[in-house]
């Protein structure tokens, strides 16, 4: 006997919407992108809007173009010299490359870590506080409450409270990896990009990095490239397939994980891709 | 096969290890519906040998059911499949669970040859393989659109359980007259009900099996939806 029971609903109503974000749950707007090395086209029309406050992942196999899009958030490809830039990318509504934009404020607004560790050669607290100094401030009790609260938000304090004036060169990789982390949010940016950050490091590293970037997400808006399609699944909230210079897919990551629409994007994450 | 998209696999020992259970689950289906086949047959013909066969045969659908679920998990763990793979592994753990289900049934089933029918009785044997036949039917289309992974025949099977169970409460209103007109025909007609209703029981478990199909093909989880959200896929 066939019983009536309740509709079940057939899509889940807490997704975010990426093609309907309010203005104020948008951190960043990529419109029309297009980027050129001298002749060569490596980013296609890209438009995208990433939320805030949550983790956005960009895969895809090597030259496609994820990290080039990744260093224009931060304007990182001005210093090279054949790069030419069309379109927009707006934080916060305003267009990070018109000509009065002041780059060095705009990477204390959006900062970056990179695939290898690089402390500075010096100590842990002066690693720590070398954004804040460099704007002025030297307030050595404000300093203080600033390398204890990075520290804390990277998961680092704990391990390095006792030799904060021991040389930064000295902890291990996945430690050092936590102090750039730290470093980066001590001038409490609005967002945070993340470059293959645990490519170098052990498992147990990688682990408590993920662990991190979802503490993270908490205060900054977190844009994570990653070669690992299993660490993108676990640590973000939604997830843009690149391949070849195009955006191919962006969705949020259960969708893209499960059930992705784009016959390329099916390939690249279950191994058939090649 | 083709349809499942299994090969291609930049990993040929992860194309290999999808091939494998996939066959695995083929034959499990194989054994599932000769198991029914058997027990209608054993049944309709009183035929306690082939009865007590299908009893004994049932451990082999139990042991299909943990090993392929076992094979299940090592390529969950070992290769985090994605996407229509991750999908096509969750619809055969399920689909076995219901096989096995379906293994059990075919078991009670055979139990009736084991009853002693009079000759007025045996018009309730006929009915009973009439519907047998037919949820026999349902199982093989089933089985058969499983191995192609067909969506259309997925839905259009789904859609006919309706069917069986207009036959199965056809057969119960039979079995009831009976039961009042002679109440010392109570026990063996109870028999007959409950393989009338693990034939019922069957129905349902291949419209489960279409919607892991449907969920495969579409990534659409169409469980618990009624019919009106089916006819919308």
């Amino acid at each position: 006997m066939i019983s009536v029971t309740p509709k079940a609903s057939l899509d889940n109503e807490s997704r975010i919407d990426l093609n309907n974000l309010a203005p104020e749950q948008v951190a960043l707007d990529v419109k029309n992108l297009n980027l050129y090395y001298g002749e060569k086209q490596a980013l296609q029309n890209i438009t995208m809007s990433i939320p805030k406050g949550q983790v956005t992942a960009f895969i895809g196999p090597s030259g496609c173009g994820k990290s080039t899009l990744l260093r224009c958030i931060n304007r990182m490809n001005d210093l090279v010299d054949s790069c030419r830039i069309e379109g927009e990318i707006n934080l916060h509504g305003e267009n990070i490359y018109e000509r009065h934009v002041d780059v060095a404020a705009l990477r204390r607004k959006v900062g970056m870590v990179f695939q290898r560790p690089n402390p500075f050669p010096k100590s842990i607290y002066e690693n720590v506080v070398y954004g804040l100094r460099i704007t002025g401030n030297n307030n050595r009790r404000m300093l203080d409450e600033a390398v204890e609260k990075s520290l804390r938000s990277a998961a680092l304090w704990d391990e390095v409270k006792d030799r904060l004036h021991e040389s930064a060169l000295g902890l291990s990789g996945g430690q050092q990896q936590r102090l750039v982390i730290a470093r980066a949010i001590a001038i409490e940016p609005e967002v945070l990009l993340l470059d293959e950050p645990t490519s170098a490091l052990d498992p147990i590293s990688t682990l408590t990095i993920e662990e991190l970037i979802n503490d993270l997400k908490k205060q900054f808006t977190v844009v994570i490239v990653t070669h690992n399609m299993q660490q993108a699944a676990r640590v973000s909230d939604q997830t843009a397939f690149m391949y070849m210079g195009d955006l191919i897919e962006y969705s949020d990551t259960n969708t893209l994980f499960t059930t992705p629409s784009k016959k390329k994007t099916e390939d690249y994450i279950t191994g058939r891709y090649g | 096969m083709d349809n499942m998209n299994v090969g291609r696999h930049i990993s040929g020992q992860f194309n290999e290890d999808l091939e494998n259970v996939i066959n695995h689950v083929m034959h499990m289906g194989g054994l599932v519906e000769k198991q029914l086949s058997e027990s209608l047959t054993a049944v309709y013909e009183a035929d306690e040998e082939l009865a007590k066969k299908v009893l004994a045969n049932d451990y082999q659908v139990n042991s299909l059911e943990v090993s392929i679920d076992d094979e299940c998990t090592r390529i969950i763990a070992k290769r985090q499949p994605a996407a229509g793979d991750l999908r096509l592994i969750m619809a055969i753990v399920k689909t076995i669970a219901d096989l096995e289900r379906i293994g059990d049934e075919a078991q009670k089933i055979a139990q009736v040859a084991m009853e002693s029918f009079s000759s007025e009785q045996k018009d309730l044997l006929l009915s009973l393989d009439n519907l047998g036949r037919h949820v026999l039917e349902f199982l093989q289309a089933t089985l058969d659109a499983f191995t192609r992974m067909d969506f259309d025949a997925a839905v259009k099977i789904h859609k006919n359980d309706n069917k069986i169970d207009r036959e199965y409460e056809a057969l119960m209103r039979q079995l009831m007259t009976y039961m009042m007109e002679d109440p010392r025909s109570i026990p063996p007609i109870m028999s007959v009900i409950w393989s009338a209703r693990a034939l019922e029981r069957i129905g349902d478990r291949c419209q489960n099996i279409c919607e892991y199909i449907i969920y495969f093909v579409k990534g659409k989880v169409v469980r618990h939806t009624t019919p009106e959200d089916m006819n919308n896929l």
